[in-house]
């Protein structure tokens, strides 16, 4: 325990500070624009082309400023050129499932499982954050960009979690959006399968939490649209409940720890349906890819993973039933025959670490995901990034988004291809000739 | 490396053999020694695959003759003995069948068997709080040393090698399938080899006790240095002995050394009759271990081996074997001065340096659980890991064939396509290491045992195309390639 907290504290500390006290480089805040010619560019835009083939996208202040042909570049004499051969270049990624910003469960600090009642809104993930850590520097190292830090599923609410850079080491640098989401939990972990409540209680409840908060930011808008000088006293701020404002004008989404049909039907249900709130699946599974096509109807993103497969046999896992006795069902593949069209893919780090986030797409596409027109990395970028309504951004390769980029020898699905090097915001987070084993064979 | 294994005769043992060899099963297959004449040779032929013989060499669109289990003949134009069973393998990429170390136990005895591993899936190695256990399946089971008073070869002679697991042997379990589905083959159970022969026990056992596990950790110097003095003794010992026997020829009534004290699990290492396993990831521990090995000329074979990549050319000079998975993550230790920690070159730098690396998946049972890519099924996946750190595709793919069938002490029978090696295919519809590539076909001993289109498990899943042959014009499958969109941009 001590030395797990030693050695965080010592990674945040020794640990990546790229930038500090030195000249900013190309492509950062205040540095020259530099421009990477590359083979391919996987864009992921979703107006304009989905890819570039040897084409050049530039870098200024950490922000893209071109993606296109060379020729359509205008000239300029500062501009630092970077050839970068026949490597391709991608929008860093974007895990909507993770634990891993900071002490959690799973380090064996309980920071972020604090399940005081079965729906606690007013609780932050925020607070927990330890920005460099060595979970988000080797996330950042993998080309996963940006994360949703999360509370755990112990309770129907496990509070707010908050969408984070990996690959610094200074608060102000690595938020992005706080909240980034209302933690929803439903069925599976929260239940207490042998005493207390179960699934009847716990939508009872979480209903009921999902209108006090509603009745609560109600009560904000209608003060908010009264004229100044008719209002009466402000409503009481109540930290339980302020996250509902956020929610009720749909700057932060539900993210729904959600999975076997008949839980995933409640979530599309009660939380879009009933409080027409923005929610997005998480996890997904098990059998839940049949509500692909009402998914896709409702506007409700499908954020899969890390299970990532029904299986024949569930064994003692059988929570839905002998739901796949036929085969191995691609849970990816199955939204997506069930005609939803924004599958996107989740780690649940540390269930696996961010270095797996792209086996989630490999695995997608094995069983049966459609990746002609590169879905499997739209579901890595783009789509987790509307998903959690941040595609102004980051997500994708377009002029005025963060110049979050990934420069990586291949398709990112396949284990194979090797990233050479991460940057975020034009600033290198990785650089493969300078990990230890590179510097140790110099 | 010994390639017959005698096996140690417990009573117990004696008595579940005596039952078995009761059995009309087995008594059948020991009157086959003298019926061998009568029985007509079997033929399978796969034809039309591109083979990947593992040796380095490819043949294109070429053909694969097994007769009675053994490949007789690889080449073009082969002449097909009458009543060849032809399996059509145009279009598709012909393998080696895949061999799995450290394998649960559950693939040879179905979902009952007590398994290494029983659960769903393995949080990451990173935390220690709750991952104490982590790669503990890789330890192999402590044989009982071997007596050779106890040796039986009559006895071998005439069942063949047995193992512990012959009797365990389940040859109908849906977890066996599910594993030749994904090309695997030969799976190491325990200490054991078993060949997944589907729907017959005969023959199962291919190596036995082939590891004999050593403890060397940073955490117990007296525990090393107590093994320090075992290997040396041992050493001693066996220069001594053959002293003893040159002079003996000259004085007959010199003594024989004594072996009193002798460790006779080193001795087993020294004398070849085993290899010594480590498990070990410190790069203090795996020098050690390196050191120990030059000093008392033998191999070691080392499990976890996540610092591997820091020592490597000492585990390269030491002849190293590593079981590595290439995904694992360790965070460097600041307190240290030197390099420390995973990293994803770990594979390609010690294959560089020499050593011969094996690949295991991170986690090593079957995940029922739906996490899929990381458990056994997958084991291409996780070799693709080791291609991510600068691994060539082609050691990647002996990291799952040839190097661990070395280690099981195999490799005469397993591990790559040659001529009187086992004929244990595996037909895929791409390259085995890409992520999108699936079985078609497996064969275990010159027997199709696994068709995808005719089994539950993955015939929904992009359903193989007939290969339509009408009149000499060929209609080959759909390539699995990538496809990759064009640029809208134009």
């Amino acid at each position: 325990m001590l030395t797990l907290l030693a050695s965080c504290l010592f990674s945040a500390t020794l640990s990546g500070t790229p930038g500090l006290d030195v000249q900013p480089g190309p492509g950062e805040i205040g540095g020259v624009e530099v421009a990477y010619r590359a083979a391919k560019i996987l864009t992921m835009a979703l107006e304009g082309p989905l890819v570039v083939d040897n084409g050049v996208v530039v870098v200024r202040d950490g922000r893209v400023a071109f993606v296109g042909k060379e020729r359509d570049l205008p000239a300029s004499e500062s501009r630092v050129v970077q050839d970068l051969g026949d490597m391709w270049l991608m929008p860093g990624m974007i895990d909507l499932h993770t634990h891993e910003s900071g002490l959690s469960l799973y380090s064996g600090v309980n920071d972020l499982n604090d399940t005081v009642f079965l729906t606690n809104p007013g609780l932050r993930a925020s607070s927990a954050v330890t920005p460099g850590n060595s979970s988000s520097m080797k996330a950042a190292a993998a080309g996963v960009t940006t994360v949703l830090y999360i509370p755990g599923s112990g309770s129907n609410m496990g509070g707010q979690g908050v969408l984070l850079k990996t690959g610094f080491d200074k608060y102000e640098e690595v938020e992005v959006r706080n909240p980034g989401s209302l933690k929803l939990a439903q069925a599976g972990n929260p239940e207490r399968f042998a005493w207390g409540v179960n699934r009847s209680f716990m939508n009872w409840n979480t209903r009921d939490t999902f209108k006090r908060g509603l009745a609560y930011a109600k009560k904000w808008i209608a003060y908010e649209n009264e004229p100044e000088e008719e209002r009466g006293p402000a409503p009481l701020v109540d930290p339980q409940w302020e996250l509902f404002r956020a929610l009720a004008s749909g700057e932060v989404q539900v993210s729904t720890h959600t999975q076997i049909y008949q839980v995933v039907l409640e979530t599309l249900t009660m939380v879009r349906q009933e409080f027409g709130l923005d929610v997005y699946i998480d996890h997904g599974t098990i059998g839940a890819w049949r509500l692909g096509g009402l998914a896709e109807e409702l506007g409700v993103k499908a954020i899969v993973g890390p299970r990532n497969v029904d299986t024949p046999d569930r064994g003692f896992m059988n929570w839905a039933g002998n739901i796949e006795a036929e085969g191995f069902r691609g849970v990816a593949a199955g939204y997506q025959q069930a005609g939803h069209k924004w599958v996107g893919f989740n780690t649940d780090a540390p269930v696996i670490m961010d270095e797996e986030f792209i086996v989630q797409a490999a695995m997608a596409v094995h069983f049966g995901f459609d990746d002609t027109t590169m879905d499997s990395v739209r579901g890595l970028t783009i789509v987790p990034a509307v998903a959690a309504g941040i595609q102004d951004k980051v997500g994708s390769l377009e002029v005025g988004k963060h110049a979050d980029i990934i420069i990586i020898s291949g398709h990112p699905a396949d284990p194979r291809s090797q990233i050479a090097k991460v940057l975020i915001e034009g600033r290198t987070v990785f650089d493969s000739e300078k990990s230890p084993a590179a510097l140790l064979a110099k | 490396m010994q390639l017959l294994k005698k096996r140690f005769l417990t009573p117990v043992f004696a008595l579940a053999s005596a039952a078995i060899l009761a059995a009309p099963i087995f008594s059948a297959s020991l009157a086959s020694e003298d019926e061998a004449e009568e029985e007509p040779d079997t033929y399978l032929a796969v034809i039309g695959g591109d083979i990947y013989t593992g040796t380095g060499e490819v043949l294109r669109s070429a053909t694969l003759l097994s007769k009675n289990g053994k490949i007789e003949q690889i080449g073009y134009d082969l002449y097909l003995p009458e009543g060849t069973k032809e399996l059509d393998a145009r279009g598709l990429r012909v393998y080696p069948g895949l061999v799995a170390l450290s394998a649960t136990t559950r693939l040879s005895q179905g979902t009952f068997a007590a398994g290494l591993d029983f659960h769903e899936f393995k949080p990451h190695a990173d935390n220690e709080g709750i991952c104490g256990d982590c790669g503990k399946d890789l330890e192999v089971i402590v044989p009982p040393a071997l007596d050779p008073g106890e040796y039986s070869t009559e006895h071998l002679a005439v069942e063949g090698l047995k193992s512990d697991f012959d009797d365990s042997y389940d040859p109908y379990n849906g977890f066996l399938v599910m594993a030749l589905g994904n090309g695997i083959t030969t799976v190491q159970q325990s200490n054991t080899a078993i060949k997944l022969r589907r729907g017959r026990i005969d023959d199962v056992t291919m190596s036995d006790k082939t590891m004999t596990s050593f403890s060397w950790s940073g955490s117990n110097p007296s525990g090393k240095a107590d093994l320090r003095d075992k290997f040396r003794a041992a050493t001693n010992y066996l220069v001594e002995f053959r002293r003893w026997e040159e002079l003996v020829k000259k004085d007959k009534e010199l003594k024989e050394p004594s072996q009193k004290g002798i460790d006779s699990r080193a001795l087993e290492v020294l004398q070849g009759r085993s290899m010594a396993k480590f498990n070990a990831n410190s790069a203090d521990d795996l020098l050690g271990i390196a050191r120990l090995a030059q000093t008392n000329k033998f191999r070691p074979v080392i499990g976890g081996c996540v610092e591997g990549w820091i020592v490597a050319e000492e585990l390269g000079r030491a002849g190293a074997y590593a079981i590595v998975t290439p995904r694992t993550r360790s965070d460097r230790t600041e307190t240290l001065t030197r390099e420390s920690g995973s990293s994803i070159e770990n594979a390609a730098i010690l294959h560089a340096a020499g050593v011969q690396v094996a690949v295991v998946p991170a986690d090593t049972s079957i995940d029922m659980g739906g996490i899929s890519g990381r458990d056994l099924l997958h084991l291409p996946i996780e070799a693709g890991f080791a291609v991510r750190g600068g691994m060539s595709d082609k050691a990647a793919l002996e990291s799952i064939t040839i190097v661990p069938a070395r280690l099981l002490g195999i490799d005469h029978r397993v591990g790559t396509l040659e001529v009187g090696k086992d004929a244990d295919l595996v037909l895929t519809d791409g390259d085995i290491l890409h992520y999108q590539t699936f079985v078609q076909y497996t064969v275990v001993g010159g027997e199709q045992v696994y068709d995808k289109q005719e089994e539950v498990f993955y015939a929904h899943i992009r359903p193989r195309a007939e290969v339509a042959v009408d009149a000499g014009e060929e209609v080959t499958e759909e390539v699995t390639e990538e496809v990759t969109p064009a640029s809208t941009e134009e």
